[in-house]
């Protein structure tokens, strides 16, 4: 061993003199150097661990933890990402300033560090506990008592949390949920937890819990309004979109409405490298978005009118490449990839005729199987009508012909007629819906039109899908009607000249982006691109701003194509590995039927925003408006009755006790689903949904977890925390005011304060957790093990702990596991295992979405027909709830994966895989149901055998995929992965290098080849049909409620316009000057919603706190200076925070950005003198009817597919300053 | 009794505490051996503080080496009358003696008011700065006003000879006995500040770089002295 250094002698070497030489010019130095060693030691660690951000930023990016004496330090970039290939940009490095911030969570004041409980509660609970003797009644004891409960659901949001212990925390949430199950049922035990691909294992541990137990699991991509409902409407799919490395295959690129700098930072230079290569950038934006700068022009649309420009470019588009010259590519890719061929019957109408619904094989043949579900086209060949391969029809018949292929019965090749014009049977007029400058207004244009004889020898009158989008854009042939002349022609939809008084861009810009876009796609063969986000999708005409811009990349033939189509970009929604991750997080293996609720119906009830509705829009019944006039909440139950929408909780009636007393009066299954379908239509069950104020229906525990649904996503804050919460609210609207649905029954006061328990589980203290019950400390992304996945890259990222999980935080996955343990040991005692009706609604890609033909609505309870479950109303599940082995069952594979499994229609065999689980995982062998099984105990073994499963992360399930897919469509299409079938990847693998994903049947993208992924390219080239009625891209939908909302096919709706407040209400007395603006709450800079806005660097990048950036002029009219303190507010509620004033905004508009959370620097306001706010306290959800629709193809129902969306942009607030900024301090 | 502790034990304490306490610090809290400047919050009245300070204190340095450390035998040898030395030593004590008192005045003000540059100012930086107020302003006093009001006070017949003593432990405290109680204090608050150097910024002092001149251009390290040198 070294001797000990004197150091008082060592330090004074540094003063000697050494050795000189050279005439003195050289000395050799004597003088220590370990001084030096502070420097060095600065960026010396002991160990990288690689991880990433389970975050909603789409980002996904691979991260260096260093580690330094066991304290993580900090994080740098990845920088091994597999090379793209020759030519191209690559991946290398991710990352952006606020995931580089990350590491500041772990050691922070905001963390979460132990279990916390609400004082009042824990005191209640010992209590109760001591004098009850077992947890299920104390827990009856302080619920039941209503001044007990009152006690601390009024302190909530109040501060004063205990710290608990697990055991006691656990012990409260498992008699909750016990006694919450015997009394009401288990659907009223609810989760929320959104995008499971930022971090999939952590999603499943709590959804699998929820779904053993029967617990409804909300969903979110629709509660987020991020959910783009064109989407399934055009394509059956949920949402598919090209990785950011296909931006550099794109030759011309509009972004619109979607800050790719901003908010997709890692991916950006995808965008700018495209520039290099020749690519063209146009941006669409009301204000100077960061974008913009990319930009070579710029098109400033005024907020909420991209329809209106988007259905200009479609009339030059349609004008010039199809109808004053025909562009051959365009033309096959229309008649082969879209419905524009397909044939729709006009309905006479007061001498007019107005589009009716596509013309059906079973119109025209008989004994056609599912003919009323296969749709014809005209055959120029043959001069006839005929049915093409590939209709939803053919999915669900049993032949083999669901493709694309253009051949008829006999052999032949159809060439689909695109229209009538030349040999028309007569010149139809059809009444077009135009709702630009009223609702409900119309205009009239002649179609070329057919005369067919249809199967029971009635007359039809029938046009072209073509035809129609045609005379309803305004593109004259030369018919009669009211056409517009030219695209100068400012009064007639749908012109250049037309849209420029509404959107306020010039024509000639108009003209110039249509004719290029349109005209790179010509040359290239599609690769044109059209980037969109939340700023066009968060509308409550979210579906027709879509639907328009969708024209522009459908009708170039630029979807399906690398480099061209839509790139919609909202939330991280893509779980690559999603057959896998189905049946781990919904416990599929043990039982079926998860309870899936759609968020937006859930929230909407429960925090009774139906009952402040704005009044309704008089004028629609102009056009129709039998069901567009009806209230949001009465259209929401006639979807639940008819099976459309979930509803959960579903009856007011406890769903155990319901099949159980039907059990003992039947005598097998069937007789049960008559007998409870009488109940039903007797009235002698009632339906939740129409219920909500009773408070059996109310939801009693709620977990809330890798999410801030109270900060952040709660649209409607204000009415979360007065009618949910429960706490002290700034609601500042009058329901007695508002419109009131016909068919829910009411309360004659909203209630308030519905939920008894609310539990958060976070790593970081949020007003989510401020006004919870119980907070359970959460492992942060650098303490546990995930799996990340998102749209933008090819890449499946680990997380890996760098430090095990400190003080006594716990991973989520080992949360539940806790609090599964303890839930099955209580339940030994106090609920024993029973038989549970699911009722779920007619779904998506199920045999289900055949059950209503023709799209016309029959309500069973008006007696238009019987009440048919799984026809005319939802399906009845028996599921049997083995509540005392709900822990074996959580922490083992179940033997259901034998027997095979999938999603979206694609299925994969079993038994391989079962013997592969047990492989890997190892066998369970602790004693239970679960012993023999693969073991699940940890977060690992979730990884694995999530990846094992999946076809994108596992080449043989992906060429399993692919050969259950050849019987269906009659096609050879194994070799698409069979060159990746021996790929097998592990967590391990993962975290030595980012490995790119397989091609799989469950996603439309190729990718192999190093080729980026771009959706529907499998649909193009290997003829594989769209999952819609047609089969086909539609611009058409011929459902009764779409065509009596006027939205048959893409037409331009203006933005809600309803003042802040309603006629009749009280307003907010103002003396001062105020202003009225439109709120738009897009993404930030400092922040992925309300994460990293409170790190000390993100705080310090801007102002920190909360702000509200409006034009100079605005500001300057109501006499406010820049960093002025003001106070927003309307109907809704009211915020305080900061003003930002910029010459980059547009008058009249105000931008607060989403999710800046009221946990910092937050007054109080002048009108409720309450604290706070947030910028959803202003806000509201507008739900709409049209996303309701379901057992109809595309429209039907799938959780996070399909659904209304909480679109929240509609808002008008006003502004006013605040002279007196009061931190309420005393 | 009081003499000799004021006097003899009280200086030679002082100086054990700035000998041992400056190595104490220069070998084992080597790091800490710094000036920290808030230059970074504000400028404008730290370059005219610190620039009048510190010329000030290099010229009272000087003033008080001819003063103290040079005897009186000196001066009359190379005909420096008394008379001339004091009209001399009081104008150029007097503008040094002011400059110094200026530069901590802004320094100390600057510090009291200027937020960003208050929240990082410790307290051994008030103390600093406070005691060197004192003496200074003292001092000051003396050479201004005491010398030209009361009586041109020949130091160099009293504290220059006890001082001087010192250093070779012979110490004459008598001489002390009879100096003005003004005089006697600047002495007593100069030790306690020399006591104070090694606890404060004061440290910066000895890292004027005066050997930096003398400095072989050329450095190298032999190997072997190098590597084991190596942490």
């Amino acid at each position: 061993m070294q001797k000990k250094k004197n150091k008082l002698l060592h330090s004074l070497k540094h003063l000697s003199w050494g050795n000189r030489i050279n005439d003195g010019w050289t000395e050799e130095s004597p003088r220590p150097r370990d001084w030096e060693k502070m420097y060095r030691a600065r960026w010396q660690h002991d160990k990288v661990v690689r991880s990433t951000h389970g975050v909603n930023c789409t980002g996904s990016c691979s991260w260096k933890i260093h580690v330094k004496d066991g304290i993580i330090t900090w994080e740098t970039q990845q920088t091994d990402y597999p090379s793209t290939g020759d030519n191209f940009p690559d991946y290398e490095p991710r990352g952006c300033p606020r995931g580089a911030s990350f590491s500041w969570y772990t050691y922070s004041p905001t963390r979460v560090k132990y279990p916390y409980v609400r004082g009042q509660l824990y005191e209640l609970w010992k209590e109760e506990l001591e004098s009850a003797g077992n947890p299920v009644q104390a827990w009856e004891n302080i619920v039941s008592d209503p001044g007990k409960r009152e006690k601390y659901v009024k302190a909530r949001g109040k501060g004063g949390f205990v710290r608990g212990s697990w055991k006691d925390v656990c012990d409260m949430i498992a008699a909750s949920s016990i006694y919450t199950i015997k009394k009401y049922g288990p659907d009223r035990v609810v989760g929320f937890s959104p995008i499971p691909a930022m971090s999939m294992v952590s999603y499943a541990g709590g959804a699998r819990f929820l779904s053993l137990i029967g617990g409804t699991i909300l969903s979110f991509y629709d509660w987020y309004a991020d959910l783009p409902p064109a989407s399934p409407q055009v394509w059956g799919d949920q949402t598919d979109v090209p990785e950011s490395g296909d931006w550099y295959n794109t030759k011309y690129f509009i972004i619109w409405g979607t800050n790719i700098p901003q908010t997709r930072t890692p991916d950006a230079h995808f965008m700018v490298e495209s520039r290099y290569n020749g690519t063209k950038v146009v941006g669409v934006s009301p204000d100077y978005a960061e974008y913009d700068k990319f930009a070579d022009i710029w098109l400033p649309a005024k907020a909420g009118t991209d329809g209106a420009l988007a259905m200009a470019m479609t009339h030059v588009i349609l004008k010039e490449f199809y109808v004053d010259q025909e562009t051959p590519y365009f033309m096959e890719y229309a008649k082969q990839y879209t419905d524009l061929p397909f044939l729709i019957i006009l309905d006479p109408k007061e001498g007019n005729y107005r589009t009716d619904r596509f013309l059906r094989a079973s119109d025209i043949v008989s004994g056609e199987e599912h003919g009323e579900w296969k749709t014809v086209v005209w055959d120029e060949t043959s001069g006839k009508m005929v049915i093409p391969n590939g209709t939803q029809g053919h999915r669900w018949d049993q032949g083999s012909k669901w493709n694309l292929d253009l051949t008829a019965a006999d052999g032949s090749t159809i060439n689909p007629k695109m229209s009538f014009l030349a040999d028309s049977d007569e010149v139809a007029m059809v009444e077009f819906p135009y709702f630009a400058e009223n609702t409900g207004g119309k205009v009239q244009r002649g179609v070329p039109a057919k005369r067919i004889k249809d199967v029971s020898g009635n007359e039809l009158v029938i046009s072209t899908v073509f035809d129609l989008m045609l005379a309803h854009t305004g593109v004259n042939r030369g018919l009669q009607g009211d056409y517009p002349t030219d695209y100068n022609d400012s009064n007639k939809p749908y012109t250049p000249a037309w849209q420029e008084s509404i959107t306020s861009v010039k024509k000639e810009h108009v003209i110039q982006v249509a004719r290029e876009f349109a005209d790179n796609a010509a040359r290239t063969k599609g690769k044109s691109m059209i980037a969109m986000g939340g700023g066009t999708n968060h509308w409550f005409h979210s579906d027709q701003i879509y639907r328009a811009i969708l024209n522009l990349v459908l009708l170039t033939g630029s979807q399906g194509v690398n480099g061209g189509g839509w790139a919609h970009y909202v939330g991280q929604e893509k779980v690559r590995p999603l057959e896998g991750f189905s049946q781990i997080a919904f416990a599929n293996d043990w039982v079926k039927s998860p309870r899936f609720m759609n968020g937006t119906s859930f929230f909407y009830f429960v925090t009774e925003q139906f009952r402040y509705e704005y009044d309704q829009d008089e004028v629609q019944a102009d056009w129709g408006g039998k069901y567009a006039n009806m209230h949001p909440a009465d259209f929401n139950a006639l979807s639940a009755r008819l099976g459309w929408l979930p509803s959960f909780p579903q009856l007011s009636q406890n769903s155990l006790d319901v099949l159980r007393e039907a059990r003992e009066r039947n005598p097998d299954d069937q007789a049960v689903v008559q007998d409870i379908a009488r109940q039903l239509a007797d009235g002698s069950l009632d339906w939740a949904v129409e219920n909500p104020n009773d408070p059996r229906n109310f939801p009693r525990v709620f977990f809330n977890w890798r999410s801030n649904l109270l900060g952040d996503s709660g649209k409607g804050h204000e009415y979360f925390v007065k009618h949910l919460i429960g706490g002290s609210d700034s609601v500042l609207s009058d329901f007695e005011q508002s419109w009131q649905p016909e068919t829910i029954n009411l309360a004659e006061k909203p209630p308030e304060g519905k939920v008894d328990l609310f539990v958060s589980i976070d790593f970081r203290m949020t007003s989510s957790g401020l006004f919870s019950d119980i907070i359970l400390p959460a492992a942060t992304w650098y303490e546990k093990h995930d799996i990340s996945s998102t749209d933008l890259h090819p890449f499946v990222h680990p997380f890996n702990a760098a430090i095990n999980p400190p003080w006594e935080t716990k991973s989520d996955w080992d949360t539940f596991r806790e609090i599964t343990k303890v839930f099955s040991d209580m339940a030994k005692e106090h609920l024993p295992a029973q038989e549970d009706l699911v009722m779920s609604p007619l779904a998506h890609d199920t045999i289900n979405e055949i059950a209503q033909p023709f799209g016309k609505v029959k309500d069973w309870r008006k007696g238009e027909v019987e009440p048919i479950p799984g026809k005319t109303m939802p399906n009845f599940n028996f599921v049997k709830r083995d509540y005392p082995n709900v822990y074996e069952m959580w922490t083992t594979i179940g033997p259901n994966i034998q027997s095979g499994y999938g999603t979206k229609g694609v299925k994969i065999p079993g038994e391989r895989v079962y013997n592969d689980l047990l492989n890997r995982l190892g066998t369970c062998k602790r004693e239970g149901i679960g012993k023999g099984q693969p073991d699940l105990y940890s977060d690992k073994q979730a990884i694995n055998a999530i990846l094992l499963m999946s076809g994108a992360t596992n080449g043989r399930r992906a060429v399993e995929g692919w050969k259950s897919m050849e019987a269906k469509t009659g096609k050879t299409l194994r070799h698409i992965s069979e060159g990746r079938e021996e790929e097998d990847y592990t967590l391990d693998a993962l975290t030595i290098q980012p490995r790119q994903a397989i091609s799989t049947p469950v996603w439309s993208g190729l990718e192999n080849d190093n080729r980026r992924y771009s959706p529907f390219t499998v649909n193009k080239e290997f003829n594989i049909p769209w999952h819609t009625l047609t089969g086909r891209q539609s611009f058409y939908l011929d459902h009764e409620v779409m065509l009596d909302y006027g939205e048959g096919l893409p037409l331009y709706r203006p933005p809600i316009n309803k003042g802040p407040f309603m006629k009749g209400e009280t307003e907010v007395e103002n003396k001062e000057k105020s202003l009225t603006v439109r709120f738009l709450s897009p993404h930030q800079k400092w922040g992925i919603h309300t994460m990293f806005t409170d790190t000390d660097n993100m705080v310090q990048l801007f102002r920190g706190w909360q702000f509200i950036w409006l034009n100079e002029k605005d500001g300057a009219s109501i006499g406010i200076k820049d960093n002025d303190w003001i106070e927003v507010y309307n109907r809704n509620g009211v915020v305080v925070a900061r003003a930002v004033l910029t010459y980059r905004l547009p008058q009249g508009i105000a931008f607060m950005h989403h999710a800046q959370d009221r946990t910092m620097g937050v007054p109080g306001n002048t009108i409720t003198k309450k604290r706070g706010g947030t910028h959803n306290s202003v806000t509201r959800i507008y739900p709409k009817a049209t996303h309701m629709i379901g057992g109809y193809s595309q429209l039907s129902y799938g959780f996070n597919y399909y659904g209304p969306t909480g679109s929240q942009r509609d808002t008008m607030t006003v502004i006013r300053p605040l002279k007196e900024v009061d931190w309420l301090e005393n | 009794m009081a003499e000799i502790f004021w006097w003899v034990i009280f200086p030679y304490i002082a100086f054990a505490i700035l000998i041992l306490g400056s190595f104490y610090r220069y070998a084992f809290r080597g790091i800490s051996w710094y000036a920290p400047s808030t230059e970074i919050f504000e400028k404008r009245w730290l370059r005219i503080g610190s620039t009048f300070f510190h010329w000030g204190i290099i010229f009272a340095f000087i003033g008080h080496v001819m003063g103290i450390l040079i005897p009186r035998s000196f001066y009359l040898s190379i005909g420096v009358s008394d008379h001339l030395y004091h009209f001399f030593a009081i104008l150029g004590g007097a503008i040094p003696g002011l400059m110094v008192v200026f530069g901590l005045l802004v320094m100390l003000v600057r510090k009291l008011s200027i937020p960003s540059v208050q929240v990082h100012t410790t307290f051994a930086e008030y103390y600093t700065i406070i005691l060197l107020l004192l003496v200074a302003g003292i001092g000051t006093y003396m050479t201004i006003i005491f010398n030209t009001t009361v009586v041109a006070y020949e130091y160099r017949a009293t504290i220059g000879p006890w001082f001087r003593s010192l250093f070779v432990f012979q110490p004459q405290y008598q001489l002390m006995s009879d100096v003005p109680f003004i005089f006697r204090l600047h002495v007593v608050l100069s030790f306690l500040l020399f006591a104070s150097i090694p606890f404060t910024q004061l440290i910066h002092m000895f890292s004027f770089p005066g050997r930096y001149p003398f400095r072989a251009p050329q450095q190298y390290r032999a190997r072997d002295g190098y590597k084991n040198s190596r942490p």
